[in-house]
């Protein structure tokens, strides 16, 4: 579905749901399902707009209430007590919740050292600062509480109930098609990325700190507005019944339960949730709801976190019939219950049969390195062996697109006089280090020697201690890494680190989009392909990175980071656990990205094959540089034979 | 009130809020787990309290009897679950605060959601004090002060000083070498949440003495009790500690000077300076 | 005494070990040597207790230790002083070194085995009250020896001990060793510095991606020319 075609539904959407309060008489619909629905449009709203910032990018947050409370707060006291046309509270308390949430997002995601738990520690403890502030203070609430009454609207609007369930409708809506529109673009999918592994999302040119910020601006937005609306319907707004935990619990449990990966989880949670608290308050069991909701969160989290979006699209028949059966039955029979009864009955066994067959109860045991089962092969190591006459044509296409507008001699990456210290460690002591268009340069030594450090403070994902680092003549010391990105660099990383939930192609398509061609989701998704041909992973390009070998993930590293179009490559330890036939297949895969145009550092340890590749050999020891120069001749150099072997090995 | 009656007050209330403070700050440090459920503990230890004084007639104090093994079974069984289903930190927050809803929705089934206090007759506590000079304390604040030195000094001793102790602290600085020398993190980690599934069940016990109890209280406790813990160092008993008599002492003084509303905003932007500054916790010893 | 049956290993999904057989006789000091990424940590944390084999078995005096919880391995006897040492960084030196006698069975001999440990590494005595993670290189893998040491053991694992020590150092601690074998612990070496290992030790196992590779005295595979371009890569 592209994303114009899913607006005008969107759009279309609109008008039938809102025709629906004109229809309900005639159709003799009680009021109560105007209600209902209403409600479901209100959750929707707080759920989906909580979604966008932690479903989306994982930066959870418990701190719904409070962008709630100050919607609605804004529209008591406004309206309420000083008398402003209730309409135009809804902007008023939408920009000042936006506020409130920006500048959570810009303490918070300034802070580097933020976990996440203590985000949402954090977010955790705003509503109750915010709960006191209402309390004590008397120009907003003072412990009475302020009413809202009835605003004057146009009539056509309809009822008092019609006006709610209206304006309810749109938001919910509205937060949904944002949702939407954001999955179907290259924003939505930053987010996923950062959500999977924000630093290397960062290292390939995502800029995370503004993404991150819209999406907690949304969410404030959304969630105030929804709140304006809220404080109208209730009429009373008072500090317990707009603060609590209840907000945050029902937004997560209904993301959790409907699934935080897409747009329409929110959703289904929110349809289901309200519906269970109609139900049983209905039969008299309201004691029990949040009883039951929170089980059911602490449920959820253990067995089946990816929600019920998820199991819906794997098995879309068994679940959409178990809903409907049971409906369909209970209708016919017409002797129990009436529609939400039938409906709660069939979400019920929708549920069941979504979730039940396929929970895993992994032993704790199971969780210890190595395989998940003692008796468990890999992904059997397939040879990759793609056609070489295909690959060439990429690499002549890739070559062609090339722009280097630096000088064809300057140096890319160079290195003056770093040091690197970790607490009382000096991993690197005053390296020297350069890297020229054309080369590949491989580093080696001994372990411990300062390689990974070294590929770290080049591709800037370490900061030196002292010293400078310039590409392309530009000191990257104190840059953000996405920046650095743009520049021209890209590494690998020595255990794969591909986006989890993304396809293999679309993993290529984020560096696509967000490295240094900056192309739209569609134009990305389509050139991946010619990066997965370089790699040989055309076959795989719609699996997981979960059900692809060690060496597919590897070469998936190397695709995204050659997709970022960088001038340079650091490929770190690329070749361990290989065995011999696809180290020779990776050894083709890197001569291929050189040659199309790309100097590459390889960090390895696999000396047989550094000396083949390498045009030039730097050799480090305890955190100095030991040698440089030709592969042959420097590893027969005697003080490079005494760092590997030892002193005065016989030959 | 003046200021100093008002900041020692407060630090000596600032116990109470260590006490409810360290369970929760060893068992993150120690094991990796956020078990918010331990808020739940306190409260269904002070309605036991309560229930027990009232309707059976014990002295609160000698309550502890009871409640201390009950929920210092409850503590273990919840570790030892959150073990057993392999939840890492962030799911053991979430996990736990849906347990942490749930069971305050079974204390207001059960208990009701009105206040609930116990009068003057069970509760000899509540209107006794101390006066010290021109100082006056109540008796509650002082016994939760106390509880808090002892607690949290036997609990910093017991690391210090005994095997399965540091065998914790062991775990905690590197998992998998402590496993080589034979430590088993499982009875240590259910040891150590029943350790404060106890020290609920005494938080508990002071906050029914204290004031009247009403399933929402929680709710009051978490901003505080979660800037202790990181202001305190998670982990870090002594910390935990002096982090909460120095909150505890500047709310008193705020709440005092300004108004009671303001220290919650002044303990907020505490926490927010403290993480920028020194993200470990306030009283963390440096390791050069 | 310690018997490794055809062992099988993944780190992660990539493939460590793919069968490899060894023994480690009482009273011997034997060396695993092979470039990097060649599966010797894997083997040693495999024995350990620490990582989980696959396939294959490790029979210590007759018992399969490889299908024990990890923590129960050292039970057994058998101590390892890790790569990189890992010491527990802020707790101090006596701590390290009391945590080494967790066990029971260590427990009981926890005073007698420190007073061995301080005559074999005065500098652990002088500094016992320091905190761990403050020392050098040097006394950190002094310390990490002395831990090991405490558990009691009779087989000493040892990964890379030398990594990033100066040679001087490196002196004292291998004749250290010599010293702790005279004492009647065997020892089970992996270094990458393959010439002091060989000459420390009387048997070695050349070890390259994941399999054995050579094995012998260690005369003959200090004389190896498959040991050179192994190694070298040449």
């Amino acid at each position: 579905m592209t994303l114009r075609r899913g607006l005008l539904g969107f759009a279309a959407l609109f008008v039938a749901l809102a025709l629906l309060p004109r229809v309900r008489e005639p159709l003799d619909i009680p009021v109560s399902y105007l209600v209902f629905l209403g409600l479901i449009w209100f959750w929707t709203a707080q759920a989906t707009s909580w979604n966008i910032l932690s479903g989306y990018s994982g930066y959870f947050s418990f701190g719904q209430g409070a962008f709630l409370a100050v919607g609605a707060y804004t529209t008591a006291v406004l309206a309420g007590r000083h008398g402003l046309d209730f309409f135009l509270t809804i902007p008023i308390g939408g920009v000042l919740s936006l506020l409130l949430a920006l500048g959570i997002g810009a303490l918070a995601f300034r802070l580097r050292s933020l976990r996440g738990e203590i985000f949402a520690l954090l977010t955790l403890a705003v509503p109750f600062v915010l709960a006191s502030l209402a309390l004590v203070n008397t120009a907003i609430d003072g412990g009475q509480g302020i009413i809202v009454r009835l605003p004057s609207y146009p009539e056509f609007l309809g009822s008092f109930q019609d006006l709610v369930y209206l304006l309810f409708m749109t938001t919910g809506l509205a937060a949904l098609a944002v949702a939407f529109a954001m999955q179907q673009s290259r924003f939505g999918w930053a987010l996923f990325a950062i959500h999977d592994a924000e630093e290397v999302a960062e290292g390939l040119g995502v800029p995370t700190f503004r993404h991150k910020m819209i999406a907690i601006g949304l969410n404030g937005l959304f969630g105030g507005i929804a709140g304006c609306i809220f404080a109208l319907q209730i009429g009373f707004v008072a500090v317990q019944s707009v603060f609590g935990l209840t907000v945050p619990l029902f937004v997560i449990v209904m993301s959790v339960l409907g699934g935080r990966r897409h747009w329409v989880g929110p959703l289904l949670g929110a349809a289901v949730i309200v519906t269970l608290q109609d139900r049983l308050s209905a039969s008299g069991f309201e004691g029990w709801s949040l009883v039951v909701l929170g089980a059911v969160l602490a449920a959820l989290v253990i067995l089946a976190p990816e929600g019920l979006y998820a199991r819906l699209r794997r098995r879309p028949l068994p679940v959409t019939a178990a809903f409907v059966v049971p409906f369909v039955a209970f209708a016919l029979l017409g002797t129990w219950g009436d529609p939400l009864d039938w409906a709660m009955a069939g979400m019920l066994a929708a549920a069941v049969v979504a979730f039940v067959p396929s929970i895993r109860w992994e032993r704790r045991s199971d969780r210890r390195p190595g395989p998940a089962a003692a008796e468990m092969s890999p992904v059997p190591a397939s040879p990759v062996t793609p056609a070489p006459e295909a690959a060439d044509a990429v690499v002549a296409a890739l070559s062609a697109n090339r722009d280097d507008d630096a000088s064809p001699d300057a140096p890319i990456v160079e290195t003056f006089d770093v040091t690197k210290q970790f607490g009382g460690v000096r991993a690197l002591q005053g390296v020297s280090f350069t890297v020229r268009p054309g080369e590949i340069v491989g580093l080696v030594g001994p372990n411990g020697s300062g390689k990974t450090t070294l590929v770290g403070l080049m591709s800037g994902t370490l900061a030196p201690t002292s010293g400078d680092i310039r590409v392309g003549g530009v000191s990257i010391v104190g840059l953000p890494p996405h920046r650095i990105a743009h520049l021209g660099v890209a590494r690998t990383y020595q255990i794969p680190r591909p986006f989890a939930s993304m396809t293999v192609r679309d993993n290529v398509a984020m560096s696509l989009m967000f490295g240094r061609s900056g192309l739209s989701l569609q134009a990305a998704r389509a050139a991946a392909a010619e990066h997965l041909e370089l790699v040989g992973l055309t076959r795989r390009a719609d699996a997981l990175p979960s059900e692809i070998n060690l060496h597919e993930r590897q070469l998936l590293e190397m695709a995204r980071a050659v997709a970022q179009r960088p001038r340079v490559l650091f490929l770190d330890e690329a070749l361990a656990g290989l065995n011999p036939v696809e180290i020779d297949n990776a050894v083709t895969v890197v001569r291929r990205i050189h040659e199309s145009g790309i100097a590459i550092v390889v960090v390895e340890h696999l000396l047989r094959v550094v000396n083949q590749l390498a045009t030039r050999l730097v050799v480090l020891e305890q955190g100095r540089t030991l040698a440089e120069g030709d592969p042959r001749v420097v590893m027969r150099e005697p003080a490079v034979v005494r760092a590997y072997l030892g002193s005065a090995a016989d030959a | 009130m003046t200021v100093l009656q008002a900041a020692i007050s407060g630090a000596l209330a600032g116990g109470l809020y260590a006490l409810m403070a360290v369970g929760l700050s060893l068992t993150w440090g120690m094991l990796r787990v956020i078990n918010l459920t331990h808020f739940g503990l306190i409260l269904v230890g002070g309605y036991l309290t309560f229930e027990l004084a009232t309707n059976v007639g014990i002295n609160p104090l000698l309550t502890l009897v009871v409640t201390v093994p009950v929920l210092f079974v409850a503590g273990a069984a919840l570790q030892w679950a959150f073990d057993r289903f392999g939840l890492t930190e962030f799911n053991s927050l979430l996990v736990s605060f849906g347990l942490l809803i749930a069971t305050i929705q079974v204390v207001s089934n059960v208990w009701s959601a009105d206040f609930q206090r116990m009068s003057a007759d069970v509760n000899p506590y509540a209107t006794q004090s101390l006066r010290l000079g021109p100082l006056v304390f109540p008796a509650p604040t002082l016994l939760a002060f106390l509880a808090a030195l002892a607690i949290v000094g036997g609990a910093h001793l017991w690391l210090q000083r005994t095997y399965p102790g540091r065998a914790l602290r062991a775990f905690a600085q590197d998992r998998t070498i402590a496993a080589a020398f034979g430590i088993d993190h499982v009875r240590l980690g259910a040891l150590l949440g029943g350790a404060a599934g106890a020290s609920a069940a005494v938080a508990g016990m002071l906050v029914a003495v204290d004031r009247p109890l009403t399933p929402s209280t929680p709710f009051e406790w978490f901003g505080i009790v979660f800037a202790v813990v990181i202001l305190g160092g998670i982990g870090n008993t002594v910390g935990t500690l002096a982090a909460g008599l120095l909150v505890g002492a500047l709310s008193g003084v705020v709440a005092t000077v300004w108004s009671p509303a303001t220290s919650p905003l002044v303990i907020f932007s505490l926490i927010i300076v403290a993480l920028l500054v020194r993200p470990r916790g306030l009283f963390v010893r440096r390791v050069t | 005494m310690l018997e490794i049956h055809d062992l099988h290993a993944y780190y992660g999904e990539a493939v460590a070990l793919s069968g490899v057989d060894l023994r480690l006789e009482a009273g011997e000091i034997v060396c695993v040597v092979g470039p990097n990424g060649a599966g010797k940590s894997t083997l040693v944390n495999a024995i350990a207790g620490l990582h989980r084999a696959t396939r294959g078995r490790i029979v210590m005096d007759g018992r399969d230790l490889s299908r024990l919880a990890g923590h129960r391995v050292c039970d057994a006897g058998i101590a390892i002083v890790p790569e990189g040492r890992r010491i527990f960084p802020l707790m101090r030196v006596i701590e390290n070194l009391d945590l080494g006698a967790y066990r029971g069975a260590a427990r009981a001999t926890r005073d007698e085995r420190l007073g061995w440990v301080y005559e074999l590494f005065p500098r652990l005595g002088e500094r016992s009250q320091q905190i761990a993670g403050s020392l050098s290189g040097g006394e950190q893998q002094m310390l990490a020896v002395g831990r090991a040491l405490m558990a009691n053991p009779r087989v000493l694992l040892m990964d890379e001990p030398s990594l990033g020590l100066a040679p001087v150092v490196v002196d004292e601690l291998f004749s250290t060793i010599t010293t702790i074998h005279q004492a009647g612990v065997s020892v089970l070496l992996v270094e990458q510095n393959v010439d002091r290992a060989l000459r420390l030790a009387s048997r070695g196992y050349l070890l390259s991606e994941g399999r054995v590779v050579l094995e012998g005295s260690s005369d003959a595979l200090g004389r190896s020319e498959v040991m050179q371009r192994t190694v070298l890569g040449l």
